[in-house]
């Protein structure tokens, strides 16, 4: 493991990619060149200023350019995450990263990807890596609502992936779950995303045909760095460890669904 | 050039900082991101006798200025801490002092603890941690002073090291369990652990954390920390650490000034690991600007109009 470094970026670009939803460019050579798909970074805004985020909050690194850029999806849940959605380029932001496991991709399997929502910001960085490598890799990507889909063309921009798209209504893409009508013949490799529910739904799947899964998780985190034991999840043995050290990346048999 | 040593304990602290039990793990974790060796020292995270499994999640979340955590001590227990911590912070520590913070459902198993450790090298000396506000018998030491005194009399019958007690602001007057540190033979006294509290989810109407209750911590107890601190240190002839909300040299110095001859830093130390370095740097401006030689003269120097 490559050590995190804390770093001062300043934020290139900013859009809105969703209802909601943006993705954010920041300028940070020293972790994009350690940067692997399925790390995350912690980003805040520092110790001058107690409004929220005071904390800073967990972002899968969704994009890493060879220029030293990192882009992030943001989805705005509370004011923390608001008031990172407000900033503007040239502002700045403090980054301590890259934290925690990446993902391992197979050597002999094809990749699929099952986004659930924001569960969609690893894929964008592991899709491109694939992409790059001329994997056989597919991005399935699920909403409720098509005005929560993260813009489509800016997914194959980043990614060069073109996405297969899931609402739950039906409004955009295929309806359905990301889980539905699978084409899994050639035995790929399953990475997941996504809210609770939707893990434990791809989970039954990967079981169910006998496939490799790995899940990127999410919980409320306070360091980062495996000090405070605030993101702890339970594992296959019934202990309660972290995740920002020990995962966000998990082969899904190590975790207690 | 300004002074930030401490002489205390018997040793020399390099400077008043202090990382804060429970935020800093065992050192390492840190020990890339934050200058170890450049600051006063650690408290490492809760040690108790058998290893504990810890609270159900979520275990923290941010609150106005600051954060609640329910984090139920989970820790590696005694023997794991010696075999794989322990080592780490004796043969990378060379000029930061530890403490090592215990934690014990009885009072047997906090002398279990400290008798176990006590042989070992790589550490100064105890914080005796009665005022966990997160787990059931957490504060049970912490309010009741006759089990209060026992303990510390019993722990002080065992060790000639270093022996600092953490108290709990959740108690009517909290120079009366000062004093009753100090008359139990207690070196020193860490003020103050979190502040009981609790978030709840309206959307869900469900408690945020796991435990239901928390303990509050961050810039919006500071107040309440340096209050209690100049409360404890006007009780007592022993040396106070204060603790709570520290995220500049300012307020570092407020705990000075009410009387703190060290501080601890914690809940900053997530928003930027650079916060220890910060605050030194803080402190040392200000003695400058004031012309201060030795930040030992700040301690306790607060002036009350009136009352001087």
């Amino acid at each position: 493991m490559t050590a995190p470094v804390r770093a001062r970026a300043r934020v290139l670009e900013i859009r809105k990619a969703a209802g909601d939803t943006f993705w954010i460019e920041v300028d940070c050579p020293q972790i994009a060149a350690q940067a692997r798909p399925g790390q995350f970074v912690m980003l805040g805004t520092g110790l001058s200023d107690v409004a929220a985020p005071f904390l800073p909050r967990p972002f899968s690194i969704g994009a890493r350019e060879a220029d030293g850029r990192l882009g992030f999806l943001l989805r705005v849940f509370g004011a923390g995450t608001r008031r990172l959605s407000a900033l503007g380029p040239g502002e700045d932001l403090l980054v301590l990263g890259p934290l925690g496991r990446p993902f391992t991709l197979a050597a002999d399997r094809s990749i699929v990807c099952l986004a659930g929502g924001v569960g969609l910001a690893p894929f964008l960085f592991v899709g491109a890596e694939a992409k790059r490598d001329a994997r056989d890799v597919r991005l399935v990507y699920g909403e409720r609502t098509a005005d929560r889909v993260f813009d489509p063309e800016l997914i194959r921009r980043i990614t060069g992936v073109v996405p297969d798209l899931r609402t739950e209504d039906g409004s955009l893409g295929r309806r359905g779950l990301v889980i539905d009508d699978l084409a899994l013949d050639d035995r790929p490799q399953l990475l997941a995303c996504g809210p609770t529910p939707m893990l434990r739904a791809c989970v039954d799947l990967a079981t169910r045909h006998d496939l490799p899964l790995q899940v990127s998780v999410e919980e409320h985190m306070g360091c980062g760095v495996g000090t405070c034991q605030g993101c702890v999840v339970l594992s296959s043995e019934g202990e309660w460890i972290k995740s920002c050290t020990e995962g966000p990346v998990f082969d899904a048999r190590e975790l207690t669904w | 050039m300004v002074n930030l040593t401490q002489q205390l304990f018997g040793v020399t602290f390099q400077s008043p900082i202090l990382l804060a039990s429970g935020t800093c793990g065992y050192g390492e974790e840190y020990s890339t991101l934050i200058p170890l060796n450049e600051i006063g020292g650690l408290v490492t995270k809760a040690v108790s006798l058998e290893p504990r499994p810890g609270n159900p999640p979520h275990r923290v979340a941010e609150t106005p200025g600051g954060m609640i955590n329910a984090i139920g001590l989970q820790n590696v227990g005694l023997d794991r801490f010696r075999s794989e911590k322990l080592p780490w912070l004796r043969e990378n520590l060379r000029s930061a002092r530890v403490l090592i913070n215990v934690v014990g459902h009885s009072a047997e198993d906090y002398e279990a603890v400290v008798s176990g450790l006590d042989s070992d090298d790589g550490f100064l000396g105890y914080e005796i941690n009665v005022s966990c506000p997160n787990v059931k018998d957490g504060t049970l030491f912490g309010t009741d002073r006759q089990a209060l005194a026992a303990l510390v009399e019993g722990l002080r019958a065992l060790t000639d090291r270093p022996l600092v007690v953490k108290l709990t602001p959740n108690v009517p007057d909290i120079g009366v369990y000062a004093r009753i540190c100090e008359d139990a033979g207690a070196d020193g006294l860490s003020t103050i652990n979190t502040f009981p509290g609790m978030l709840i989810d309206v959307e869900g109407r469900r408690p945020v954390i796991g435990n239901v209750s928390g303990g509050v911590s961050g810039p919006a107890i500071l107040p309440m920390g340096v209050y209690l601190t100049w409360r404890a240190a006007a009780a007592v002839s022993i040396p106070v650490i204060g603790i709570g909300g520290i995220r500049s040299g300012s307020d570092a110095l407020q705990y000075i000034l009410a009387g703190a001859s060290l501080v601890q830093i914690g809940t900053a130390l997530f928003v930027d690991p650079s916060a220890p370095v910060q605050v030194q740097a803080g402190i040392a401006d200000y003695m400058e600007r004031h012309e201060v030689g030795r930040v030992a003269d700040l301690v306790g120097a607060l002036t009350i109009p009136g009352r001087e």
